[in-house]
Order: structure tokens, then C-alpha cells, then sequence
């Protein structure tokens, strides 16, 4: 059995106690996401599963911290989540009960509607009341993810948590105003979502088979945006009397229709609950959209959202209001439209696609409220931006720009603005700001990367310089930059943008300063020394086993930080200092030994004074290499005198000796 | 202007007063007492070509020729002076030439030591000064060498 790597940091101190056998995979337990055994690594406990993250679909992190190891019965719930060695490269799992038999997917014959009731439908209603009151959805419920146990026994739910909310759902047993979503941008949504999906596993368990399952994902929505989810699913079927009377109200369109998963504890009384819900109008004509024939109002919706171009000259030509107001009957919708084109035609130029994409948007919003957001052609819902943007950087980079335009435009707001009473618009306007904020940030621990990981507390850093480690947490990115500067010391810089804004992120504001540091500095020392300022807070606060590798890259790249002193001897100290500290590999010590103000401040003093000194002795060199004439003048002056003094001397003395006689 | 011209003409006239007076003093002196004055002149005739040929302010050779021809003219003098000053002896005194050797080598030495003393001195303060820049070059080499100043390469 394989076992996490020593050199791996835990990414919180519960983690890393349970060992991943890699080489035993369990096709059938993790509803479709690559599963392998696993084992406590404490009390050798087994029975354990490991669902493998994808790199570009990151687990749900809210959930994850919200629901590991809550009590919750025949649920697969969360015990860990950790980074662990998987072949290639280490990768991320989250750790659950083993299913304790068959998906239910394996199961061919139709059950009995008690069994249906009393196995399936009552136990995962009360699964969805207990996620209801922690404000979770599970978004995975599908045949593939309910696996039954021993007999009479209820079913038991798979887990959720893995990938983003209902990515993995099919389109089948997904509301198609969900289902319509790019597959990472469908959202938590809400718990009625649940229940449409509990709603369509009846369906299955009643009939034996998967409905619709011969049409493609794209006629499969249309089908039931055409006939209503309800009759598209049970068209050519005939469901037990108590199990049709629920399905219908939980595969309401409207999600206010659907039955509270409350209520479906007693199913009897579920299925007395009649809700009004007019089916959809179908006009005489159809209307051609692009490569869709539209019969109704929601299909109609549908086609202008996922083929804008085709969707916005229809509406331009009038062809659109023209079917509205004499094939549909809805004239009031035609004088809506008609009126967002008028409004178009004053918003900008022509030629503004952004302008188009904003009308078709609120176009699709007036014809049904309760469509998700379309954006030239994507379709998501806001509460899935994280998932989405973090698939559109890693393998879909058109799906990221249409999530920035979103966010630079505030579109988000303007979409709730017009279905104010289908969402939280304030809540959403307060978001939609912050990350518009947050993409604006200059400098390299800001824009996109910063926004990302912003919205996805467990996306591994998605670095180059990272890319052969899952970095989950900031205690493993120091370990992942040591590696990442490898054997050559003069390699390439170990922070790029990812790794600045994976720092600023995790960190949780205690390293903004270090980060904000590194912004706008063109002097290369003070490049260094910021970066090495922010390396060194890592290494202190969250890994502090020796980093030789990033410490001997500072030493080879220390010219610019060895030439902040003036004094030369002071610099051969300093350099070699240097590369000692650097061997050791602490980085706190190589930044008191540049930064050392008082030792600074001493030289740039001394400096001071060489200089001045310098000035002085310069000046009196080049009086003495230019006093030659005066020295020569001084002589003769000096001499003609001493030759008088000497005269007058041997004057005095011959009048003396005269005198005496 | 004006005043200057009438300033300088008034020193000139000065001048020429004060050269006249010793020449009248001169006059009297070879009248009165011929002896002595030939002694004087004779003796005093390279001082007398040394303050005329001397063209620096303050004569600085001619005082020194001036100077030791005096204390070499002492002697000779006071002889002269004790023999009762008569012309005959002045004359016998003028064929002493002795007295006149030593006079005149006096002067020589006087103008001498106007030569020596000044390149003496001069080399001594070259000595000096040399000394002192080779001083400083040390020190400015030190502090080059020890704060990377004046060579931008270095810095």
C-alpha cells in the first residue's frame, strides 16, 4: 500500500493520517470520479475509498470544511481531505466510507414502489433535510451514486464532494435550466435541485431504465424545456400511482414548485400537494434559431442563449418579435424585446459585440426568468464562477474570458436585476464588486490568478513551476518552490503570478505586506530583497525545515544585494556570509544580514566621509601638483632674506669686534 | 587720473631730491675728507654696481652684497680711522689690495648667498611637498580601494 510522501507537509494537522493504495481502484464508488482503496493510518481502520480531484475541477471546500465528519446516516461523508503520491504526480483526494454494495446504476429490474419508498426515497429526503439545515446540496444524485446495501436496508448516498457541484450529473437527471450549464458551471444551486434528481432515480428505480437516454444532451433539454421535465421523463412509461403523483411535483420546472425534502418524509402527504404550474405554450409555426426549431417561449430562450449570433439577428431582423407577438400570442414579450433593441440601438456602436452579448443576455432573462446566465453562448449560473473560471484557466481559456468579461461588464448584477425576486441581487452586486476588485489588483499577486484561488479555497497552485506537485496549502508550497528551483541554482525565478497570488490568497491577509512589497520594484535589489522578504515570512510561518535550494538561488543572484555596501571589505563579509547562511539554508537570517539597517545606515555614513575625504585630498593634490611657481617664489624670497639676515649678521659682528678693539 | 600723473610726479621729484642731496653729500665728503672717500669708494664699488644694476623691489641682492660688503669694509675702515686721516694713507690704503680682495669677496659671497640659499630652499620645500603628495596618493588609493569611490566600474 502506498503511503503519502514524507517530504509532503500535512495540509492540516488531521490530514495525512490515512494511506491511499493507488493501486487499487474502486471503478464503481466514486459515482464516476477515479476512486482507490483506502486505509487509517492510525487504527489500520479499512472500508475506506479516496476520490481523486481533478486539477481543473477543484473540490468543494465550503462543503469539505463544513461537513467532514459530520453524522449524517447513508451518506458518504467526508472524513479528509489530503494530498497523497499518485502516479506521475501527487494529487488530491478526499477520503469517505467505502459504498457498501452495487450502485444502483448495476440494478436492471424495476423495484416496487414500497421498496422505492421505503429504501430509497425516505432515507435520502432525510439526507437532503440534514444538508438542508448546514445550507449544503449534494448536486450528485444519480443511479451511479446510490448504492444500495443489505437487504431492507436503506440505499446509501455517494459523495459530492470531489468536483465541482453537479458536474458530473447527467444531463438526464439534472433540471434542464441546469442541465443547459457549461459542467462546471452549474453551481451549489439550491436543495429543490436534489430533489428534481431524486425525483428522475425514482423514475429509474421504477421503470428499470434511464429515460431519454437515446437522445443527445442537447435534445434531451429540449425535450423537456418542450414538454415539461415531468412528461418528457414519463412519456412512454407507466409509474406506480404514489411514485407519478410525487415525481411530478419534484420535477417542477420552477424550483419553488418542487416538494421541500421535509415534506417528502411522508410521501403520502407529498403527493396530495398540487401545484399550479401551466404547462408551456406552444405556438402554430416554429421559429428557426441557428440549428434550433423553436416551438415555445423556453426553447426559444434556450436557442438565442446558446447561439447568440444566430439568437441576435433573428431579434434585429424582428423575425423574433414578429413570432412572439402573432405564432406565440405574447405580445407583451414582443414590446419588451423591442424595447431592449431600442435601448441597444442607443448603447453603442454597431459593431459593440459586448453590447450584443448584453442584450441577448437580458433578452433570454425577459423570455424566461428562470434561465441561467448566458453570455455569448456559455451558460452558467453566478454561484459557479469559481469552478468555472478555474476550468477555463487550466483547459478552457474561451470559458475564462467569457467569466472575466462577466466580471469587468458587473453583468451579474444586471442579469439579477432583472429577476430580482429569483435571487439575492444586493448579495450578488456586493460580490460581483469584490471580485471585479480583486481581478483589477495590480501588480503579480493580483488580476485573474488572485481571483481564481479567491474563489476556490482547494485548487492546488496551477504554477508551471509547480506543476509536477499538488500545492494545496502554503505549508506545501514552500517544500514545492525548494523543488521547483531544482539543482541549478541560476535557473529562472521560483515566483511567478500563480505562486504571488496563491501566497496572497492562502495566506489570508498575514503576508499582504511581503506580497504588496513586490510590487513596483525596478531596482533589482530591491526586487531580490522583496521577494526574498516574502520567502523568508513563508519559510518562518508555515515550513520552517531548511530550503538550500531557494536559499543558494538568492546567493547566486546576490550581486545586486552584496553591492548595496560601500565598503568593499564589508561586501567580501557580506558575500560570504551569504553563501554560508545560503548552504544552511534559512532565508530570515540572509534577510537580517542584507537588510541590516544600523550596519547600513553605519556605511552609507562612512561613504559620506570617504568621499568627502577624497574631495579634500584631491583638492590638495592638485594645489602641490600646481604650486611648483609659487615654491619657487617662496625660495627666492626665503633665500634673499636668510642671505640679508646673514650680511647683516656678519655686519653687526665685524662692528662688534671693531668696537672692542 | 590727473592725480595720479601729479603723484607720480611728485615722488619722482622726490626721488630726485634725495639723489641729489647724496650727491651733494658725496661732493662734500670728497672735498672735505678726499682719503677717506676714495677708501669708501673703492671698497663700496661692487655694493654701489649692485644697487644700480638691482632692478626687484627692495633690492633684495644688492642689500646683501651692500650688507657684507660693509662688514668686510669695517676693518679697513677703522684703520683708516685711527691713522689720522690723511690722504696719503688713504691712497696707500687704496694700493692694499688686500683690504680690496677681501672687500670685493665679501660682495661676491653676498650675491652668492642671494643665489644658493633661494634653490637650497627650493629644494627643500620640493622635497617637502613631494613627500606630502605621495602621502596623499597613498591615502586616496586607500580609500578608493576600501569605498569603490572614484572608479564607477567598481561601484
Amino acid at each position: 500500500m502506498a503511503r503519502s510522501p514524507e517530504t509532503e507537509a500535512p495540509t492540516d494537522p488531521s490530514a495525512r493520517q490515512y494511506d491511499i493504495d493507488a493501486a487499487h481502484p474502486l471503478p464503481y464508488g466514486g459515482g464516476g470520479l477515479p476512486t482507490f482503496a483506502a486505509r487509517d493510518r492510525g487504527n489500520g481502520q479499512g472500508g475506506l475509498m479516496a476520490l481523486q480531484v481533478a486539477r481543473d475541477a477543484p473540490a468543494r471546500g465550503m462543503v469539505l470544511r463544513d461537513l467532514t465528519n459530520a453524522k449524517i446516516e447513508n451518506l458518504a461523508i467526508p472524513l479528509a481531505h489530503q494530498t497523497a503520491a499518485a502516479p506521475g504526480a501527487s494529487a488530491y483526494y478526499v477520503i469517505c466510507p467505502a459504498p457498501p454494495g452495487r450502485p444502483l446504476s448495476m440494478l436492471t429490474r424495476p423495484w416496487s414502489e414500497a421498496v422505492i419508498i421505503g429504501q430509497v426515497l425516505r432515507p435520502i429526503a432525510q439526507i437532503l433535510v440534514e444538508l438542508e439545515q448546514r445550507r449544503i446540496t449534494h448536486r450528485a444524485i444519480r443511479p451511479n451514486n446510490v448504492f444500495e446495501s443489505q437487504t431492507n436496508l436503506p440505499v446509501t448516498l455517494g459523495a459530492a464532494w470531489a468536483a465541482p457541484p453537479a458536474m458530473h450529473q447527467s444531463e438526464i437527471f439534472e433540471p434542464p435550466y441546469s442541465a443547459m450549464c457549461h459542467p462546471s458551471g452549474r453551481g451549489d444551486g439550491q436543495i429543490a435541485d436534489d430533489v428534481y434528481a431524486l425525483g428522475v432515480l425514482l423514475i429509474v428505480l421504477a421503470t428499470g431504465r434511464v429515460p431519454l437516454a437515446s437522445l443527445d444532451p442537447v435534445a434531451a433539454i429540449r425535450r423537456k424545456l418542450e414538454l415539461g421535465s415531468f412528461a418528457a421523463l414519463t412519456a412512454e412509461e407507466k409509474l406506480p400511482p404514489i411514485i407519478s403523483d410525487l415525481v411530478r411535483n419534484m420535477l417542477a420546472e420552477d424550483p419553488e414548485h418542487r416538494p421541500p425534502p421535509t415534506l417528502l418524509l411522508d410521501p403520502f402527504a407529498a403527493r396530495g400537494r398540487r401545484v399550479a404550474a401551466r404547462p408551456p405554450r406552444r405556438a402554430q409555426r416554429p421559429l428557426q434559431i441557428g440549428s434550433t426549431t423553436v416551438w415555445d417561449a423556453r426553447t426559444l430562450a434556450f436557442a438565442i442563449g446558446t447561439q447568440p449570433e444566430a439568437g441576435f439577428q433573428s431579434m434585429r431582423t424582428g423575425d423574433t418579435m414578429q413570432w412572439l407577438r402573432r405564432t406565440l400570442g405574447d405580445a407583451t414579450l414582443a414590446v419588451r424585446i423591442e424595447e431592449l433593441l431600442r435601448h441597444r440601438a442607443t448603447e453603442g456602436r454597431s459593431d459593440d459585440t459586448r453590447a450584443d452579448a448584453a442584450t441577448v443576455m437580458r433578452a433570454v432573462v425577459l423570455i424566461d426568468p428562470l434561465a441561467p446566465l448566458c453570455w455569448r453562448g456559455t451558460v452558467v449560473w453566478p454561484d459557479a464562477m469559481g469552478a468555472a473560471m478555474a476550468m477555463g484557466l487550466v483547459t478552457e481559456p474561451p470559458l475564462l474570458e467569457h467569466m472575466e468579461e462577466l466580471i469587468i461588464l458587473e453583468m451579474i448584477p444586471n442579469w439579477a436585476m432583472l429577476r430580482p425576486d429569483r435571487c439575492d441581487f444586493t448579495g450578488l452586486r456586493i460580490e460581483s464588486r469584490r471580485h471585479r476588485s480583486l481581478l483589477q489588483t495590480r501588480g503579480p499577486g493580483g488580476g485573474l490568478p488572485r481571483l481564481i484561488y479567491s474563489l476556490n479555497p482547494l485548487l492546488p497552485c496551477l504554477s508551471p513551476l509547480t506543476r509536477d506537485r499538488w500545492v494545496a496549502s502554503l505549508a506545501d508550497m514552500v517544500p514545492a518552490l525548494e523543488a521547483a528551483v531544482g539543482a541549478d541554482p541560476s535557473g529562472a525565478e521560483p515566483l511567478d503570478p500563480h505562486i504571488v497570488a496563491f501566497i496572497a490568497v492562502r495566506s489570508e491577509r498575514r503576508l499582504d505586506s511581503e506580497v504588496n512589497g513586490l510590487n513596483g520594484r525596478a531596482d533589482e535589489a530591491e526586487w531580490l530583497i522583496a521577494r526574498l522578504r516574502l520567502l523568508a515570512q513563508l519559510q518562518l510561518r508555515y515550513n520552517s525545515r531548511p530550503l538550500p535550494r531557494l536559499a543558494g538561488w538568492f546567493a547566486a543572484k546576490a550581486g545586486p544585494l552584496v553591492a548595496l555596501w560601500n565598503n568593499r571589505p564589508r561586501r567580501a563579509d557580506v558575500a560570504s556570509a551569504i553563501n554560508t547562511l545560503a548552504a544552511a539554508g534559512h532565508l530570515t537570517p540572509m534577510l537580517a544580514l542584507i537588510e541590516d539597517p544600523a550596519g547600513r545606515s553605519a556605511d552609507a555614513q562612512g561613504a559620506k566621509t570617504a568621499a568627502q575625504d577624497l574631495t579634500t585630498i584631491e583638492a590638495e593634490l592638485a594645489s602641490i601638483t600646481d604650486g611648483g611657481p609659487h615654491r619657487t617664489a617662496q625660495a627666492a624670497r626665503i633665500g634673499q632674506e636668510a642671505a640679508a639676515v646673514i650680511g647683516l649678521a656678519a655686519l653687526a659682528a665685524m662692528m662688534t669686534l671693531a668696537a672692542i678693539g | 587720473m590727473a592725480k595720479a600723473k601729479a603723484k607720480a610726479a611728485s615722488a619722482k621729484q622726490g626721488g630726485g631730491s634725495l639723489m641729489w642731496l647724496q650727491g651733494l653729500a658725496c661732493g662734500g665728503l670728497a672735498a672735505l675728507v678726499p682719503g677717506i672717500a676714495l677708501q669708501v669708494g673703492i671698497l663700496l664699488l661692487p655694493a654701489i654696481v649692485a644697487l644700480m644694476l638691482d632692478r626687484e623691489r627692495g633690492k633684495p641682492v644688492a642689500r646683501a652684497v651692500l650688507l657684507c660688503t660693509l662688514a668686510a669694509s669695517v676693518e679697513p675702515m677703522r684703520a683708516l680711522w685711527n691713522s689720522a686721516q690723511g690722504g696719503d694713507l688713504g691712497f696707500s690704503l687704496v694700493a692694499d689690495l688686500h683690504a680690496v680682495t677681501l672687500t670685493w669677496g665679501a660682495a661676491a659671497g653676498g650675491w652668492l648667498l642671494t643665489q644658493v640659499i633661494p634653490v637650497a630652499v627650493g629644494m627643500v620645500l620640493n622635497t617637502t611637498a613631494d613627500k606630502r603628495s605621495a602621502e596623499l596618493r597613498e591615502a586616496r588609493a586607500r580609500l578608493i580601494a576600501e569605498w569603490g569611490l572614484g572608479n564607477p566600474a567598481d561601484q
